[in-house]
């Protein structure tokens, strides 16, 4: 076991945190699957509306690789595929019946898992509509099945708020997680890192005893590109792969059940949020179903699914993604303040100490008001100061504006973990991590 | 507050649109955001954002630069009634003062303003608050005998030459006010140097008493004949230490206290505004290279040389310089370290030039103009060495 110490990064003191408590939430009328949320993928659709689906019936699938498949979360009917300008599948619904059919797929015993070979595997995660799970860093696109990664992450990073606590979604799943490490180690060449936050056990020793690091720090020191930004070697490891740890019971479900898994623990927080828990629910649930009735009508409330530094922006009618586990209620803030910009502002969260609020501990709530407006860069070094990977962000995005790409990749462009804190520093109000991630993107496709 | 808020709701329309100003939208909005903040809500992640904006960066910066303001007030009011030998009571002196000061502030930002609307407005971009710190700072540098004309010819200066012919806020590579100022230093001597422009006599209607001269420290320094006798010379003309760091002398209008400039600097500190970096590294670079040139054994053709290095950080503008100009973020550099280089060279070459240099007695305003040049050479080698520390990522 290793420690890992991330000197930067800022927890945010933000009012709303869920429970631990685990809610089940009944089965919901419909699910959907959301192509556009699937970064880099050319989706495909296979079903049509009114089509007659399985769990585990292939809705959509990756033009560039068709093997990339992604699986039907409930058994129904088709009721609507959405699209968006230029034809951008929005989202697939099926109405899910009483029955719900699955489809099988090639299960594999603990005791077999041994003599597969890694071909078998690699094409039984993929027929399972389970690779998607698994991304490749840098870009954070879908690993490529055909290479083996010098390095797979699992991540039990909870230090976004609010993400699922690990102890909540790995309580009595110990074999499935031990499983799960079992098929990545037939995956990988090189090393499994299982990286935990120090100091909080997940409450099982046999998961204890299996963390290979152990990080400390604020917000994102348990990102998996944060932690090999820190323990990198050498530029081989660049193209580490990484896989959360709800995601890799999942497919480790998946493999040894040989049925689609459908369950999901989705922490529903904010301070907009009534009854703010860990909620066991389902893949591509509607957002209306997690938060019910308790704020209908109210369109002061943004749902943010994933993370109010990485998610986007839902609505009641929208749904939850194949990724996100996250379901966050804060309000809008669109309302002008008097005299805003001189007020002590005990209660205004800011990474800076020109606030009063550097003296309050306690959260404080928030919404999502950028409070100014856009300025032109004054090199104040707040994002240079917050940046876990050391990218420089005040430089490094004045090289991407100029067109500098040479310079924006030696200044580790790549490394950049998206985390979106510099966004949220500026004081000028650029979105930097915007930038930086449209960069990443142009570059991705440059090489693709 | 209701009635403001009505007020700018129903003058909106004018500017936006089909509205006949549409083009001065940045006036609007420039007057709308003093009073009411702006309600954008983020588009996409982080959803939530800092409560920090450049709007109150600034007015930190401006508000530490007030108790300087009103000193600046009270000192020129106090100067002018103690050297023309009128009353010294409290109200006489400030009265005296504003009238003496606030005509200046008053066309500095007018004029800056002016400057400011007119290129945000060809632009069409927001009018940065930038500006208000640079009105600010502009005439607390200056005399308080400046002709306004040419207060406004320097302001003009400063922001057109400094800093918007550049694109503005953020993008300027010298400080507007020191740029500004520097230009009315070598363009108009005669008003901004010598003995008799930093005691506003003339405009309160009185000759100044027979026998001052109202030279300033850094001017009884250079004509200090004997080697040692320095700090007796500014003892003799009512400069000692404890003068110096109060600031009750005459000299520019805000740069006389640097006990002041001590307090503002320490409370831009303690809020992240100004870098501690910068300021310690000014202070350092002026007390080695004081120190180091009592050290040499001079013949007394050079009496500056023996001057305690203390003195070199109260006299003249060096406090206000390095606290207010020095650590404006857009022209220092941006890397740590090589903000310590750039605070220390620039103490350093403030006292090279008060103390080699004569002709130019103030010393600081040239060494920051000059580090602002170096700031992107600086920051250029301190990445090259970050970067080799990195795992290359291509």
């Amino acid at each position: 076991m290793m420690p890992i110490h991330v000197k930067k990064g800022y927890d945010l003191k933000i009012e709303g945190k869920p429970s631990l408590d685990l809610v089940t939430c009944a089965k919901p009328a419909r699910v959907a699957a959301l192509p556009e949320k699937i970064p880099f993928i050319k989706p495909k659709l296979a079903v049509d509306t009114g089509d007659r689906v399985n769990v585990g019936s292939v809705l959509f699938f990756d033009k560039r690789n068709p093997l990339i498949r992604f699986l039907s979360p409930g058994g129904g009917a088709v009721e609507q595929i959405e699209f968006g300008p230029r034809r951008v599948i929005r989202k697939i619904v099926v109405a899910l019946d009483d029955t719900e059919e699955s489809e099988s797929f090639l299960s594999i015993s603990e005791k077999d898992l041994e003599n597969t070979p890694r071909e078998a595997l690699v094409r039984a995660i993929l027929i399972g509509g389970l690779w998607p799970l698994l991304r490749g860093l840098p870009f954070r696109d879908i690993a490529n099945p055909e290479v083996a990664p010098p390095a797979i992450f699992v991540s039990l990073d909870a230090t976004e708020p609010f993400q699922p606590e690990p102890e909540v979604y790995l309580a009595g799943k110990t074999d499935l997680f031990q499983y799960g490490i079992k098929v990545l180690r037939k995956l990988v060449k090189g090393r499994i890192h299982i990286a935990a936050p120090e100091g909080r056990l997940t409450g099982d020793e046999a998961i204890d005893a299996s963390i290979t690091h152990r990080y400390s720090g604020c917000y994102p020191a348990g990102d998996p590109g944060v932690i090999l930004y820190h323990i990198k070697g050498s530029s081989a490891e660049n193209r580490s792969w990484y896989i959360h740890g709800q995601d890799l019971l999942l497919l480790a479900q998946l493999l040894k059940t040989g049925m689609y898994p459908t369950e999901r623990i989705i922490a529903l927080a904010g301070d907009a949020a009534e009854n703010r828990s860990h909620v066991k629910t389902r893949i591509g649930v509607p957002i209306s179903h997690i938060i019910g009735d308790a704020t209908e009508g109210d369109a002061d409330i943004r749902p943010i699914v994933g993370g109010v530094f990485t998610g986007y922006t839902g609505d009641r009618d929208s749904f939850i993604g194949f990724y996100e586990t996250a379901l966050t209620l804060i309000n809008r803030g669109d309302q002008r303040e008097f005299l805003g910009f001189v007020r002590p502002g005990f209660w205004k969260n800011s990474y800076s100490r020109a606030f009063l609020s550097s003296f309050n501990r306690s959260d404080l709530k928030m919404d999502c008001s950028v409070h100014g407006d856009v300025r032109a860069c004054v090199a104040c070094g707040s994002c240079n100061r917050i940046c876990p990977v050391d990218i420089l962000p005040q430089l490094t995005f004045k090289a991407i504006l100029a067109d500098d790409v040479d310079d924006a990749l030696s200044h580790g462009m790549l490394d950049c973990a998206e985390c979106g804190l510099c966004t949220y520093v500026c004081p000028s109000k650029i979105e930097l991590a915007g930038i930086l991630k449209g960069a990443k993107m142009a570059y991705f496709k440059e090489q693709a | 507050m209701e009635f403001l808020r009505a007020f700018f709701d129903s003058q909106r329309k004018h500017f936006t649109g089909d509205g006949k100003l549409e083009r001065w939208y940045p006036f609007y909005e420039a007057i709308e955001t003093v009073f009411f903040s702006v309600d954008t809500v983020s588009q996409n992640g982080p959803h939530v954002r800092d409560s920090l904006d450049v709007k109150r960066f600034m007015t930190l910066v401006i508000l530490a630069l007030l108790p300087l303001l009103f000193f600046g007030i009270y000192n020129a009011g106090y100067q002018a009634h103690r050297l023309t030998g009128q009353s010294l009571a409290f109200t006489d002196v400030i009265i005296a003062g504003l009238w003496i000061v606030l005509p200046i502030v008053l066309v500095c930002y007018l004029v800056g303003f002016f400057w400011e609307v007119v290129f945000a407005v060809v632009r069409k971009e927001s009018i940065s608050e930038g500006l208000f710190v640079t009105c600010m700072l502009f005439p607390l540098t200056l005399p308080p005998t400046i002709p306004l004309w040419q207060a406004a010819l320097g302001i003009s200066f400063g922001i057109v030459i400094g800093k918007e012919v550049f694109g503005g806020t953020g993008r300027n590579f010298l400080n507007p006010a020191l740029t500004g100022r520097a230009f009315l230093f070598f363009a108009y001597p005669a008003q901004m140097t010598g003995d008799a422009v930093w005691v506003a006599a003339e405009a309160i209607g009185a000759p100044l008493i027979d026998g001052f001269s109202g030279a300033t420290p850094l001017a009884i320094s250079s004509l200090t004949e004997a080697y040692g006798s320095i700090h007796a010379g500014l003892a003799e003309g009512g400069h000692g230490f404890l003068t110096l760091l109060l600031g009750r002398y005459p000299g520019s209008i805000g740069a006389t206290s640097s006990l002041l400039c001590i307090i503002g600097g320490a409370a831009l500190v303690l809020m992240g505004i100004a870098s501690y970096r910068i300021i310690l590294g000014g202070v350092i670079g002026v007390l080695l290279t004081g120190w180091i040139l009592t050290m040499i054994p001079a013949d007394g053709a050079i009496p500056w040389m023996a001057l305690n290095p203390f003195y070199h950080l109260v006299m003249g503008g060096f406090a206000f310089g390095i606290v207010y100009m020095a650590t404006d973020p857009v022209s220092a550099p941006d890397m740590p370290g090589a903000k310590w280089i750039y605070g220390f060279l620039i103490g350093l070459l403030t006292v090279l030039i008060r103390v080699f240099n004569p002709a130019f007695v103030e010393g600081v305003m040239l060494a920051i103009l000059f580090m602002n040049l170096f700031a992107p050479l600086l920051d250029h080698v301190e990445v090259k060495l970050a970067l080799r520390k990195r795992v290359p990522n291509v």
